[in-house]
């Protein structure tokens, strides 16, 4: 299903203060999450221990997903972080941090993990 | 205890009051979730405390000789360095920051130009008023937040300029209206009251909404029945009647408004409304409020524009400022550059894919105080002091203003300021001589 990925700041999930009283552990469960309308949940089939795999032209990344009735519906909100910029883009020499075009599935497989991450950046796939 | 300015955001909160005796912080009073978060950082888990570099594809400690020595065999080895961050140092390191492109014929830029640098130089090129945060405590009656969540972005902002009460008014919050026009109901909807207006508009729809604003200016007679971008008709003549009847507005604009779009200039659409409103306004004026995060994101165009007479970016070749149509992005994109030097930021978590990747294959150094994504992909760490706890400096506030930061301890290890480090660099590169 296709969905808008808008990626948001909260204080609550903000990768500054992850990454400097954090861990690996603590950055993935506070980054590595998106907030979708309680209805698409619904139409997702979605249960709590279902991740989401959000994906573009390019690239994937699985998250969490937690309820939020504030997201409208068909669209996805992620925090910035690490996660969500492997999904942004470029457009005319400027970044694309809203309003992206993404496919979106449920899934069963693990977070993508923040290690597996700085791999691929720096391309050990 | 003693007041100090808080550098957890663009605000610079000049009233925390801070219980120290010189070597640890006792208490800190008055400071937001952010601010906090700020002093705790002294003694964060993750805070660098020793140089690093890397060895074997891992970083290691080093002393300070090892690490400047392979930084500056890096940089010799360069033909085009770039240099980027400088919003989380003062304008004395980001003065430094420039010295520093200058001798090694590099390009420097900030993270404003990816944020709210792109609005300040259409704005300053069509005349558009900024305004202060003292001047909207002072005189304003209507604060417009568009795009903006000030609420979990710069958290006392609200507190600040909704709240309390004006030099030229009788009352505070009683005369000031709150207008959000955003997406998502966020946190800072929560602060609104009876005579607010809350419009959520459609995810990417703001064009629509300022086309209607800009044909409709001074008359709500023809607003289509149905509404714009999913707000209703009653709720665009409130909209309608505040903009053009507000003795003092501000628009607030945050990252939801100043996104790139194919077929179209937001901002300049949404400038242009501005410049309208002004011209038809008989008594009153609308005026223009950036929000950035990074405490001094601002600094960076000022200390380029008094140093170089240019504002934002700069690029240099045989020690010479030249022209160059290059932005950060076409800089990495193109990959025309052989080597980073990154300044207290972390380009890894907040760039996209396609260039955190081409940054990461390329000699990375990195100056910054805690553990970031950037420095699990850096050849060289050197840590900093934390600005405006452990060194001091000037900063601009959000809005320009100048705050001086100051010292309150000593950082451990004797670790140098940004901008020691900076000029440090420097005099390594000269042979000794700055």
């Amino acid at each position: 299903m296709d969905f808008i990925l808008n990626t948001i700041r909260k204080i609550d999930n903000d990768q500054v203060k992850e990454h400097s009283f954090g861990n690996e552990q603590s950055l993935e469960e506070n980054l590595a999450i998106s907030f979708i309308n309680p209805k698409d949940f619904d139409k997702l089939n979605l249960v709590s221990s279902l991740h989401l795999k959000i994906s573009n032209n390019q690239r994937n990344i699985i998250v969490k997903i937690e309820k939020d009735e504030n997201v409208p519906e068909g669209t996805i909100m992620i925090p910035v972080s690490i996660w969500s910029n492997q999904l942004t883009e470029i457009l005319n020499d400027e970044l694309v941090y809203k309003n992206i075009v993404v496919s979106v599935e449920a899934t069963r497989e693990p977070i993508l993990k923040f290690k597996e991450i700085i791999q691929k950046i720096r391309g050990i796939e | 205890m003693k007041r100090y300015p808080c550098s957890g955001c663009s605000l610079l909160c000049d009233d925390i009051i801070v219980k120290s005796d010189g070597l640890f912080i006792e208490e800190v009073i008055g400071a937001c979730l952010k601010g906090k978060e700020r002093f705790d950082q002294v003694n964060a888990q993750n805070r660098i405390t020793s140089p690093m570099i890397r060895k074997n594809n891992e970083l290691v400690n080093a002393s300070w000789e090892e690490a400047l020595a392979k930084t500056v065999e890096i940089i010799k080895n360069s033909s085009a360095p770039l240099l980027y961050g400088f919003s989380n140092v003062t304008c004395e390191a980001q003065r430094a920051g420039m010295d520093l492109a200058k001798e090694i014929n590099g390009f420097i830029d900030s993270n404003a130009s990816i944020c709210q640098g792109k609005i300040l130089n259409k704005a300053r090129s069509q005349g558009i008023n900024l305004t202060t945060i003292t001047e909207i405590i002072n005189k304003v009656d209507l604060i417009i937040l568009w795009g903006a969540n000030p609420a979990e972005t710069i958290p006392r902002l609200l507190n600040k300029i909704l709240f309390s009460r004006g030099k030229f008014r009788m009352t505070g919050r009683e005369i000031k209206t709150l207008v959000i026009i955003d997406p998502v109901k966020t946190a800072s909807f929560r602060v609104m009251g009876v005579r607010d207006l809350a419009l959520i508009i459609q995810p990417d729809k703001d064009i629509e909404l300022i086309q209607m604003l800009k044909e409709e200016c001074c008359s709500a007679d023809s607003i289509p029945s149905g509404g714009v971008a999913g707000i209703d008709k009653s709720d665009l003549k409130r909209l309608l009647l505040h903009l053009t009847g507000a003795e003092n507005g501000v628009i607030i604009l945050g990252q939801g408004v100043i996104q790139p779009h194919a077929n179209y200039d937001l901002i300049e659409e949404l400038l242009d409304l501005l410049q309208l409103i002004n011209t038809r306004q008989a008594k009153g004026r609308i005026s223009l409020l950036l929000l950035g995060g990074h405490f001094n994101m601002a600094g960076f165009d000022h200390v380029a524009l008094s140093s170089y007479g240019v504002s934002g970016k700069l690029q240099f070749e045989n020690k010479k400022l030249v022209k160059s149509e290059d932005t950060i992005v076409s800089k990495i994109n193109k990959e025309n550059f052989d080597c980073s030097i990154i300044v207290g930021t972390d380009p890894i978590s907040h760039l996209p894919h396609s260039l955190s990747s081409k940054l990461s294959k390329k000699p990375l150094i990195l100056i910054d105080n805690h553990n970031s994504a950037t420095s699990r992909i850096a050849d060289v760490v050197l840590p900093t002091a934390i600005t405006g706890i452990e060194s001091s400096g000037l900063a601009y506030r959000i809005d320009q203003v100048p705050v001086e930061l100051k010292k309150i301890l000593n950082p451990p290890n004797n670790i140098p300021s940004d901008e020691e480090l900076l000029n440090q660099l420097i005099e390594k590169l000269n042979g000794g001589a700055k």
